[in-house]
């Protein structure tokens, strides 16, 4: 049971987390948090069936169509929904319409892919029991991504360029900083990751069009465990959700689980309202 | 000569003529070759559209077919369909469309409950006479909706058909029942759990599960050391029970699934990890719809099968859905024929009196105090993976 608990909990945490690590990524360049981050990994999934299984493409060029798809999507985002509303961000008017892109997504979803869930294929083909691929593709996915954007930010002036739009947007631009385009980047990358949490657990959550809602519920929690634009927040916060909720599945049943984490969510928010890796905001007086 | 016309005189001419037709001095006539209206309210399309689409094919055939044969006393059959998409706001639309202005003379449909709960009080304040498929009990109630006339099993019937099969032909005593979190799911469950019980046998396990949960691990493992014999299944969520079902086979646990007709869908066999995964999984069928082991269908369904051959696909759908879909007009028409009238009165009042008149998916019986028009008795069980075309082997244990 023990092993179970860990091998289902790290993998759908992993996945939760990502899709915590696309929020992340889209509020850091526009202080914006996009609902479309759970449809993002729908369609990973989604994308990654039709790709492999309907078209027959290998994994390789299904998995870079997926991602470039996703990552178009996150542009169109950009653009539909979060540049029009970026002058009064504080009306909140961005909740009304990134969720109103995610809903169009989600409805196409269901009308042009199907609205029963549709399998995913195997991806390697490595591994049985608590040692299936399902179970650790995503973790994989998980950590392969930290990597990626702990280099990106690190050691490439690109990235530098992110996290500075990300500190002080207008200094940034005073400095000279494309911060248009870096924002457009910026949605195209949370695009990818959200694509690849959603190809990566493709197996485990299908290719089912009512996955975005859930991935957006679920994915926003670790965001806010972890603290806002901290992605290592997020994973830690995404891991913590996904083995809870499987203990909790295990000792008090399904229907219960979903009260148990988040009667645990809103315990812990009262306790760290920032999250419990974020800072207190600074405010100037 | 040439002849004024005045305002004066158009004004009373105009009045005359809307007082003769309102006293039906110009309808007979018009009664002898007008068609029968019958309004279809079909979910063509959106999230629940496979039965609609399986409905609509028997519908159009029984149409084209009574109409070929020269209508009903020479009145063609007019069939006036409503794309619903399974909205209850479209439906109520569609059904006040039909009635204040279309002058249907019947409804067929909708074909789902949703729907029907919403469109159900407004056809019977129209005293429309009304036939569908909706299985949630409270659609019928002959005092509040007179009018309205259920072909096919209610709820409690499909649950009467799974606890009969699972008590008294597979022999089990102890049973776990699962249901998703949908209020269908959490309300069969319930009323199958305690029924259950009432009839002697264990409820050992009982859950309600989230159709979106990726690892049913742990309520099959629950389910499998409170010593459940079978698994009574109330779900339409075909993602749930493939994933039940292949962890039931990578626990290598061979209990028996039984319950809602979900289980025999074609999408679950593309869910599985292997096709043996949905051995010794039964759902809800009919005996119409059923072959034996000599691999034959009852007779009037064979010649139905043989009639539509060539021209109506029945390889991507129930069988019972479109065998249900003829039933209806059919109804509709003979009612007209019978009658004479296309009167609301006429047509309600000949249901009324129909005892267990043949029909393709079923033989209906209607009293003035019992709507619910389909034979418990022609509610058994199948094998869900037997599928073919739309018909399925009957489960074990039948004679």
């Amino acid at each position: 049971m023990l092993a179970s608990i860990l091998a289902s909990g790290l993998a759908v945490g992993a996945i939760y987390a990502l899709i915590g690590i696309t929020y992340n990524t889209m509020f850091a360049t526009s202080r914006v948090m996009s609902f479309t981050a759970g449809q993002l990994g729908m369609l990973g999934g989604v994308f990654g069936s039709l790709f492999m299984l309907r078209l027959g493409l290998p994994l390789l060029p299904a998995l870079v169509l997926t991602l470039a798809a996703c990552a178009l999507l996150g542009v169109i985002t950009e653009y539909v929904a979060v540049r029009p509303v970026l002058k009064s961000l504080d009306q909140h008017l961005y909740v009304l319409s990134t969720l109103a892109l995610a809903l169009m997504v989600q409805q196409t979803a269901a009308i042009l892919w199907s609205t029963e869930p549709q399998p995913f294929p195997r991806l390697v083909g490595l591994g049985e029991g608590v040692w299936d691929e399902k179970y650790w593709l995503p973790v994989a996915a998980c950590a392969a991504t930290i990597l990626s954007l702990e280099f990106l930010y690190r050691r490439t002036l690109v990235g530098r360029a992110f996290l500075a739009v990300a500190e002080d947007n207008f200094a940034a631009r005073a400095l000279g900083l494309p911060e248009r385009n870096l924002r457009i980047a910026s949605y195209a990358l949370a695009g990818a990751i959200g694509a690849l949490a959603g190809f990566a657990g493709g197996q485990l959550l299908l290719a089912f069009f009512a996955n975005g809602a859930l991935l957006n519920f679920y994915g926003f929690v670790p965001v806010a465990l972890g603290g806002l634009g901290n992605n290592r927040g997020a994973v830690i916060g995404g891991i913590l959700l996904g083995l809870f909720q499987q203990a909790a599945n295990f000792m008090v049943g399904g229907i219960f689980s979903s009260v148990a984490v988040f009667a645990l969510f809103i315990i812990v928010l009262l306790a760290a309202p920032q999250g419990m890796f974020g800072a207190p905001a600074a405010r100037r007086v | 000569m040439s002849m004024m016309i005045t305002r004066r005189g158009l004004a009373l001419g105009g009045t005359g003529l809307v007082a003769a037709s309102s006293f039906g001095l110009a309808s007979p006539a018009l009664a002898q070759t007008d068609p029968i209206r019958i309004g279809w309210l079909a979910a063509m399309t959106g999230p629940s559209s496979a039965p609609a689409i399986g409905f609509n094919r028997g519908v159009l055939f029984a149409a084209e077919a009574i109409n070929a044969s020269g209508g009903v006393k020479g009145r063609k059959v007019e069939i006036i369909t409503r794309d619903t998409q399974g909205d209850p706001t479209k439906a109520v639309n569609a059904t006040q469309e039909m009635i204040s202005q279309l002058k249907v003379h019947a409804i067929w449909g909708p074909t789902n409950s949703g729907e029907s709960l919403a469109t159900t009080a407004i056809m019977a304040r129209g005293k429309m006479p009304n036939i569908h498929p909706c299985v949630v009990d409270s659609l019928i109630d002959t005092k509040k909706y007179p009018n309205a006339f259920r072909i096919a099993p209610s709820n409690t019937q499909w649950d009467d058909a799974v606890r009969g099969y699972t008590l008294n032909i597979a022999k089990v005593k102890k049973v776990a029942v699962v249901g998703d979190t949908t209020g269908y799911g959490v309300t069969a469950a319930n009323a199958s759990a305690a029924n259950i019980q009432k009839a002697g046998a264990e409820v050992v396990y009982k859950a309600n599960i989230d159709a979106t949960q990726p690892d049913m691990t742990p309520d099959m493992l629950r389910a499998r050391n409170a010593g459940a014999e079978a698994i009574v299944i109330w779900s339409v969520s075909t993602g749930m029970i493939a994933r039940l079902l292949n962890t039931r086979a990578k626990m290598g646990w061979d209990v028996p699934f039984i319950g809602h007709p979900a289980l025999s869908s074609g999408e679950i066999a593309s869910l599985l990890d292997k096709p043996d995964n949905w051995k010794k999984v039964y759902c809800i069928g009919y005996r119409s719809c059923s072959y034996g082991a000599d691999g034959k269908l009852p007779d009037r369904t064979e010649s139905l099968v043989q009639k539509m051959s060539g021209k109506v696909a029945l390889n991507d759908t129930l069988m019972w859905w479109v065998a249900c879909g003829v039933d209806a007009v059919e109804m509709i028409a003979e009612a007209v024929a019978a009658t004479g009238s296309t009167s609301n009165e006429a047509i309600i009042g000949y249901w009324n009196t129909l005892k267990a008149r043949p029909g393709y998916y079923g033989n209906f019986s209607f009293t003035p105090d019992e709507h619910n028009g389909y034979p418990v008795g022609d509610v058994i069980m199948s094998d869900a993976s037997s599928g073919r075309n739309g018909t399925f082997a009957l489960a074990p244990g039948y004679g």
